[in-house]
């Protein structure tokens, strides 16, 4: 079957079969090697991606249920404004990603930051409760998380003023 | 690998037409644990699957006098995004318990009561509030009690060929409420299990008190709750132990392999309750 969907703001076919996932179209079909499949069990949280802008990991997505659909990977996330917040964050705190779940830990704080403006410490750790990689501390991700949320807010009030 | 023929239904309606034309239907809503028991390169699927995640009218909410109807299509994360106070407390920590947020992005409260190989976590904390589930089929809708989706050996029992559409869940007041996972969460095995329990305790005597458990077995004992109904706090040392044992046997008649730990929680919480 063909399948048409929105990649990274794009509007993008492929050819697929019922049993293909997500993560394997992503990667083998277009390129996009960010999302990784690990654990094919929606466990690991290393090939997460937003879908219609909720974080989902992509091994749980049938090719079926994207028709029509939004797909951002970390590829598509990188380029956007909001990425900018999240890795000044990251930068500022020394948070270290491994090459395993750097797009899924950010993708996840960047999904956070969406839907709460001033997250909590337990917000934080509940959001990244979706990736299971443990090269990182959960402070660091925290303090992370909180600068980059004061950079979204500092950057929202001046657009607002301008 | 079989290539499945994919439906994608817009109203309930076309859906039990699908339903009737295609009995052996795979109705595939979040799917998580459909591709979480599959955890292979190439999914394989049945033959015909109906997409359901598209039809509106199982993503309603509405709030009557005495409880509140959930769309069994509402994703877990839509129901903890329910403005504070709509659902009872105790279902919303049941639901803040389940996998991490980006499978509650996907995963529904229709999928979480209809599977059939075990017993997922909104089962003990539905059975607790005595939720009422409505089901439909060519024979029309019908409600039944959640607890009827255990059968008498507390094996699951979701009606095959039905569509579970809607969740009532009724609104007491209950004045304390605990749910516990056991055993591991991240990949449910025969030892995973969720314990949930709501009471009512007025003037330091329980008014009320309901307590399930939901694993590869399903139970709940009304018959024993009333016994503890009543009651002073704290227990009486002798009492709790009476009633613990009275659970533990009830529960070893259906699943030997979680009645010791099934009557551990049950003293734990009990001993929690009289603090």
């Amino acid at each position: 079957m063909t399948i048409t969907f929105i990649l990274n703001g794009e509007d993008v076919s492929v050819r697929a079969t019922s049993g293909d996932r997500l993560v394997d179209i992503l990667r083998e079909d277009f390129g996009l090697l960010a999302a990784k499949a690990d654990c094919r069990k929606g466990t690991c949280g290393k090939c997460l991606v937003l879908l219609d802008g909720k974080l989902v990991p992509s091994c749980m997505v049938p090719a079926f249920k994207i028709r029509g659909r939004e797909v951002i990977t970390f590829e598509g996330f990188v380029q956007t404004v909001e990425y900018e917040d999240i890795r000044q964050g990251v930068e500022e705190a020394g948070l270290e990603t491994c090459g395993f779940c750097e797009s899924g830990l950010l993708l996840a704080l960047g999904s956070l930051l969406e839907s709460s403006a001033r997250p909590s410490r337990e917000e934080v750790l509940e959001a990244i409760s979706s990736v299971q990689c443990r090269c990182t501390d959960p402070e660091t991700t925290i303090t992370a998380a909180l600068s980059a949320a004061d950079r979204r807010a500092r950057r929202t009030y001046r657009r607002g003023r301008q | 690998m079989v290539v499945s023929e994919i439906h994608y239904p817009a109203s309930v309606a076309d859906l039990l037409y699908l339903q009737r034309e295609n009995p052996a239907i795979l109705l595939y809503a979040g799917g998580t644990e459909i591709l979480r028991e599959r955890g292979t390169r190439f999914v394989d699927l049945p033959p015909v699957i109906a997409l359901i995640d598209g039809i509106q009218e199982l993503k309603s909410i509405s709030r009557s006098e005495g409880f509140v109807d959930l769309g069994a299509g509402l994703k877990i994360s839509e129901l903890l995004a329910i403005k504070k106070g709509t659902l009872p407390e105790s279902l919303v920590r049941n639901l803040r318990g389940i996998a991490t947020p980006a499978i509650r992005n996907l995963a529904t409260l229709g999928g979480n009561l209809a599977t059939r190989r075990r017993f997922m976590d909104c089962w003990s904390i539905l059975a607790c509030l005595d939720a009422t589930i409505e089901l439909r089929d060519g024979a029309g809708p019908r409600w039944i009690n959640a607890n009827r989706l255990a059968d008498d050996a507390g094996k699951p029992a979701f009606p095959v060929g039905a569509l579970l559409t809607k969740v009532r869940v009724p609104l007491e007041r209950w004045t304390h409420g605990t749910t516990k996972k056991l055993g591991n969460q991240a990949w449910p095995s025969d030892e995973s299990a969720t314990f949930s329990m709501i009471a009512r305790v007025e003037k330091g005597m329980v008014e009320s008190i309901r307590m399930a458990w939901a694993g590869t077995t399903a139970f709940r004992f009304p018959e024993l709750e009333g016994r503890v109904i009543g009651l002073r706090l704290p227990f009486d040392p002798e009492d709790r132990e009476a009633i613990v044992e009275g659970f533990a046997e009830a529960a070893a008649e259906l699943d030997p392999n979680s009645a010791p730990r099934f009557a551990r929680i049950v003293d734990a919480t009990l001993e929690l309750l009289g603090k």
